[in-house]
């Protein structure tokens, strides 16, 4: 049997684009130009790049254990053993998408009433959108599966434009007195390199449909540093626009930047124009977000990484615990009434310091695996040997490091990180001891890991203990 | 004589990748034989959690090529980058020198065989 392979290397673009850029991501570009105006470049190219390797890194990983469904999870399970698995990739980064999710979800209230002034509280219509979208999937309705790439490159081509039509001062409003550039030296812009980070995230969910791409050893590789490139090169362009049309007052106060931002250089077209791209952006993001949460819980219940009550399913075939625990939580973190610039911005703050130290992981253990495996095939390796990796591990701390200018938001940040990094540990060392019954530190062998994915592997052990 | 045989046992699957990479590379010729068999795992599916007592002989397949030694190292990543899964049954490869070759038709012998 062999699978019909269809995507070539601009449908992987098209993926990688549209699953890196959510609606939140303008947050961060618009906090990162109302600091630094122009200056804010810099900062993207340097996150860029160190998410670049990163992705190559990824690659790698995907070439030596291809087609796993959990896999961050499953790459450190094989290099670092389970607690660090259960910390950083099943924890950490779970707990990553859940506030991330919460705050994609607030933007959605916040467009709404940026514009229409519906006079209901942005945070009712952002529970009321997690409601409907709750039970589309407990139904098994993928609402947005079929116009995922068209809202997609609907966003993006829109974003370009819009970016465009800034940067060659074309628009209908009035320019803004302002200095372009706010950095007054390279340091300035080194200090919202965690914040540059956010706009870059996620090409990592490529390599779930790298099996459906044509030529996979070139075009995944290919195709996420392509995307990244894209979407880089898009965000010039905004930051280029919002700097000549939004004052950076205003936009530093804004929950909805690009709702702003739009208005400032074609008037209530502008806006309208963005509500309607952004408002589907959304719902389509969060809906498929919620929909991979689920599966992503129930491919780590397979490998006995999370409870098993994870592979549930209803009568429609749903992963019903999976959906209403991330459902529940994003109501339970809208119902708080978080909508403003500043707690929307923290809580992406709190929550990419999880997926960042999961990139960090997983840059090392392509070196890990490089040392334990030298001769194991890989259709694709990351150039100059163990270089890269550990470039973009330390270039991914330093963007940790550098996670908010202000000392104390940083301190707070790493608090509430440290706080949850505890609770997660403590889960890892019962989990490990209780059910996994393994080393906590000893890497389970690839080819264990490989087996786990079969549907086979838990039923087959269950039965042997006698469960 | 610098010629050299490749033979392969691996899973029922991958063929098509594999003849297209080789035929790229320029091998000549290639022996395909579906098989029955096993290795070190005595047949066990990766999945289970203990070794079959007895081999359990499983379908393979036997697949055999003759090249120039200069292009043995080439030809065998290139089989490994093909074959790989990362599974258990992915396969091994053996390598051994041919002392002469004969095609029957013209009767000629050596690398002119393999031409």
């Amino acid at each position: 049997m062999f699978m019909e392979k269809k995507l070539g290397l601009p449908s992987a673009i098209a993926t990688g684009v549209g699953l890196i850029v959510a609606t939140s991501c303008l947050m961060s570009l618009g906090q990162g130009t109302a600091a630094l105006g122009t200056g804010f470049i810099i900062t993207m190219i340097l996150a860029c790049a160190i998410n670049i390797l990163t992705a190559l890194s990824m690659a790698e990983l995907n070439a030596l254990m291809p087609n796993l469904t959990g896999g961050l999870a499953q790459y450190t399970l094989a290099g670092m053993g389970p607690f660090v698995t259960i910390l950083t990739m099943v924890g950490g980064y779970l707990v990553c998408q859940v506030i991330a999710g919460s705050v994609e979800c607030a933007m959605f209230g916040n467009a709404i009433n940026s514009v229409f002034d519906t006079g209901i509280p942005s945070n009712v219509l952002s529970i009321a959108m997690i409601a409907i979208l709750i039970f589309a999937n407990l139904h098994g309705v993928d609402l947005f599966a079929k116009i995922q790439n068209i809202v997609a490159y609907v966003l993006i081509g829109s974003l370009m434009i819009m970016g465009l039509i800034g940067s060659l001062g074309l628009g209908t409003g009035e320019p803004v007195a302002q200095p372009m550039n706010l950095a007054g030296s390279f340091p300035d812009t080194l200090g919202l390199l965690g914040l540059a980070f956010f706009l870059f995230i996620g090409c990592e969910f490529v390599i779930p449909i790298s099996k459906s791409i044509k030529n996979e050893r070139r075009n995944v590789p290919l195709g996420m540093v392509l995307s990244l490139v894209i979407i880089l090169i898009m965000q010039i362009f905004l930051v280029i626009g919002m700097s000549r049309y939004t004052d950076y007052g205003t936009l530093a106060e804004s929950a909805s930047p690009h709702i702003l931002y739009g208005t400032s250089i074609l008037g209530t077209v502008g806006s309208y124009w963005m509500i309607l791209v952004s408002a589907l952006a959304v719902v389509s993001t969060v809906n498929s977000a919620m929909s991979s949460f689920s599966f992503m819980c129930a491919g780590m219940a397979k490998i006995n990484l999370l409870p098993s009550f994870f592979l549930k399913k209803n009568k429609k075939g749903a992963y019903y615990i999976g959906i209403l625990s991330i459902g529940l939580i994003e109501i339970l973190v809208n119902a708080t009434g978080m909508s403003t610039s500043n707690s929307l911005i923290f809580m992406i703050n709190v929550a990419i310091v999880f997926w960042m130290v999961s990139y960090v992981i997983s840059n090392l253990n392509v070196v890990i695996f490089r040392i334990k495996m030298p001769k194991t095939p890989r259709t694709f390796k990351v150039p100059l040997g163990p270089v890269l990796p550990i470039i973009a591990a330390v270039g991914t701390l330093f963007m940790i490091w550098n996670i908010d200018p202000n000392p104390a938001t940083r301190n707070l940040i790493f608090m509430i990180d440290g706080i949850i990094f505890v609770v997660l540990a403590v889960y890892a060392v019962i989990w490990c001891k209780v059910r996994v019954k393994r080393p906590l530190f000893h890497a389970i062998p690839m080819h264990e890991v490989m087996a786990m994915e079969n549907e086979m592997y838990l039923v087959a052990h269950k039965s042997k203990k006698g469960e | 004589m610098e010629v050299s045989k490749i033979e392969v046992i691996t899973s029922m699957n991958k063929l098509t990748g594999l003849k297209s990479a080789l035929s790229k590379l320029g091998v000549t010729g290639m022996t395909v034989i579906q098989a029955i068999g096993c290795g070190v795992q005595k047949g066990t599916y990766e999945y289970e959690p203990e070794q079959n007592p007895e081999m359990e002989l499983l379908p393979k397949q036997y697949i055999m090529v003759v090249v120039e030694n200069d292009k043995v190292d080439k030809v065998i990543d290139i089989i490994k980058k093909e074959l790989y899964t990362g599974h258990i049954g992915d396969g091994k490869i053996f390598i051994s020198p041919i002392s002469n070759i004969v095609r029957v038709r013209t009767g000629e012998e050596g690398m002119d065989a393999l031409k």
